[in-house]
This record gives C-alpha cells, structure tokens and sequence, in this order.
C-alpha cells in the first residue's frame, strides 16, 4: 500500500489519479478492517503459532533445529520464525509485500543460501501456513498465507 | 513535483539491525546539508552514467593502455582500505570477530552495501578455494551496464577491489581477473581471483583467445604456465 501509493505520488505530476489509479486504494479501505483485525489476532496467538510451527518443522524434518556441529539452533530458528512473521503481519497489515521483499526477504535469501539454511526457511514457511490456517479464519488465512508462501519461494532451496 | 526522501532514522532506533539495505534504511539523506550518508557512516555521492564513462574514457584519453592498470590499482587501495573499514563495522553490527564468522556469510555482508549502492548483485564459487582460486560473478555491473558491449572486459576496479579486500581479508597477497564482461555481449561478468601465477596463466589463455569456461576447466585440470 505505501510502496504503491508512493508510486502514483511520483506518477502523478499536475493531474488527478484515474479511477484505476485509485482502485487499490478503494480495495484497501474495504480490505481494512480485515486486515486489522488479521494483525492483531497474530500478534495474540504469535507464541502458540510460533510453539506449533516449530512442533510441525520437526515432524517433517527431526534433524531441522540441528546444527552442522550436532549444535541446537531451536533458539535461532525461533528468533528468525517470529521476525519473519513479524514482517509478514506488518505486510498483510499495510498490503505491502514489495516492502517485505526490498527489506527483508531479498537480503535474508542471500545469507540463508550462505548459510545453507535455504532448507530450513522452505519448512518453516511451509510449517507456519499449515499452522494459521488452523488459528485464523478463512478470509484471514487468505490475507497471510499467500505471502508465507512467497516468502518460501523466495527463501527456499528453489529460489 | 518530486517527493525528497525525509532523513531515515532507522540506525538510531534500530542500531542493531542487519535488514537495513533497502534505499531508505540504508541512505540517509541531509536535505540541509546536501549529503548522503550511508548505514556504516560512509558519505555517498550519486553519478551519472556519463560519469563512469567520462572516467573511463577521460582516463584513457590521459594514459593510454595504462587505464585498465591505472583502475585495478584504484580498486586495490580501495578494497584494502575498505577490508579494515568492513572489519569495524562488522565486529560493531555483530558483536562479532570476521575471523569467527562463517566465511560465506561473512563474504555477503560485505557485499551488501555495494548491492545497496548500484555495484551490482554478486555470487562467490568457492567451490576451487581448496586448490587456491575461486570465481565471482557481478550481475549489473555499473561499469559494464554503462559502457554497454564494447568488445572487451572493461571491469578493472572490480578486479582491483576484489584482488584489494581478499589480500586484506586472508593475508595473502591475491590478484584478480575479469575473465568474461557484460560488455564482451556476456550476460554477466565473472572474475577469477588467486595467487599471481594463475591470474597470469588466465590472461595468457585469454590472449590466445580461451572463453572463461576454457579457462575454468584448465585451471581445474591444474593447468600452468611454464
């Protein structure tokens, strides 16, 4: 939303916006009440969310908290879980993916493939839409689930 | 009407924040002063591309063949000098020495800036480092992007600022090559970075005309000169 809406301030030079122009901004309002309501409801179950994603991520892979090392990363992972759904609630909220992309997800691919935790974040990401689709309502999954999913596209060993 | 960008006080709230390469976090711009000021305190300037091709061609123009050397000795002091700016704000963002942290994310973060600033997105192949070379390849160079296809490598400061920083980061004295350009009609420019001896052996083959695969598999086959 603010991405766009910068966009057409900087497109828009001595003239009024279109309709068109001015479709996401309508969509917006009307999505607005939702889409608070979805923020705040992550922000109350963030730690269940967080405590079953984690819980998923090892039944799909047991070894995903194990570090090169044998050395436990589950503090790690929990701290990257709960910043990337930060941003992601913060994103559904303002319905700016381009932002979450310019300042999270483009520089956060680059260390997790110098990590080699590309794996790690295509669980993750994978783990937490199973898990909010359980918490939140339909249209509230609608809003958060389609970005978890290109945050693990973006993330993941695929990118 | 164009919107000026406020000055961004991400860095103070958030000193410790590694996401900060976006244009507004990490360019402060100072509307009173005029300047920009990067993440790391570093005072940026914004060029033209007729800029990079006034400073390459001007400096053709002055020293003839020697401008290609002239560039790679530029980027050698500016990697050098930037491989101890690097280490401090490193060890100051991460509370962590360089030399304890994995070389690979080590390498990003030291890239990133340059991302924020136009140089490029990278990718390192360290894949051969055990055998004392490795490549690295720049997507959108801003010198090869500017001068578009001229037929020849035209990366020198690249392969100055990598040969630079590398030498610094693991105290060994390393050269580096630009051993296929954007600006040869490539798609992206690759350098090949190392001690000397291969870094002359690659612009031999590369004068006999070897394409940057020929001299991947030849330094692989553990190929010299003799």
């Amino acid at each position: 939303m603010l991405s766009q809406l910068e966009r057409l301030s900087r497109e828009l030079d001595g003239r009024y916006a279109s309709d068109a122009e001015l479709a996401f901004v309508i969509d917006y309002v009307r999505s607005f009440n939702l889409r608070v309501q979805t923020y705040q409801k992550l922000q109350e179950l963030e730690s269940t969310i967080v405590q079953q994603a984690c819980v998923k991520m090892r039944a799909i892979d047991p070894g995903v908290f194990v570090g090169k090392n044998q050395e436990d990363l589950t503090r790690k992972c929990v701290r990257d879980l709960v910043y990337g759904l930060r941003a992601t609630a913060l994103a559904v909220l303002l319905n700016d993916p381009d932002a979450l992309q310019e300042e999270l997800l483009l520089w956060l691919q680059t260390i997790m493939r110098s990590l080699g935790k590309s794996h790690v974040c295509d669980i993750m990401y994978s783990a937490l839409q199973d898990v909010i689709k359980q918490h939140l309502t339909p249209p509230q999954a609608n809003l958060v689930c389609p970005l978890l999913e290109s945050n693990r596209r973006i993330l993941g060993p695929t990118a | 009407m164009s919107i000026a960008p406020a000055i961004d006080d991400t860095k103070h709230k958030h000193p410790k924040k590694h996401n900060h390469y976006d244009f507004r976090s990490f360019f402060q711009f100072d509307l009173d002063k005029g300047t920009i000021i990067d993440w790391n305190g570093s005072q940026n300037i914004l060029t033209t591309e007729d800029f990079i091709v006034g400073l390459v061609e001007g400096l053709q123009e002055e020293v003839g063949d020697a401008s290609a050397a002239t560039m790679y000795t530029i980027g050698c002091e500016w990697g050098q000098k930037d491989a101890f700016f690097f280490e401090k704000w490193f060890e100051k963002e991460f509370d962590q020495n360089i030399r304890q942290t994995n070389l690979l994310f080590l390498l990003e973060t030291w890239w990133w800036p340059f991302t924020a600033q136009g140089w490029g997105r990278w990718e390192v192949d360290m894949g051969d480092r055990k055998q004392g070379f490795m490549f690295i390849n720049i997507f959108d160079s801003a010198v090869a992007r500017t001068l578009g296809d001229v037929g020849k490598p035209v990366c020198y400061l690249y392969a100055g600022l990598f040969a630079g920083f590398f030498t610094e980061l693991v105290r060994k004295q390393l050269s580096c090559i630009e051993i296929q350009c954007y600006s040869m009609g490539e798609t992206y420019c690759k350098f090949l970075l190392g001690g000397q001896d291969r870094i002359d052996a690659a612009a031999f083959w590369m004068n006999e005309g070897a394409t940057a695969r020929d001299i991947e598999k030849r330094l692989r086959a553990g190929e010299v000169l003799r």
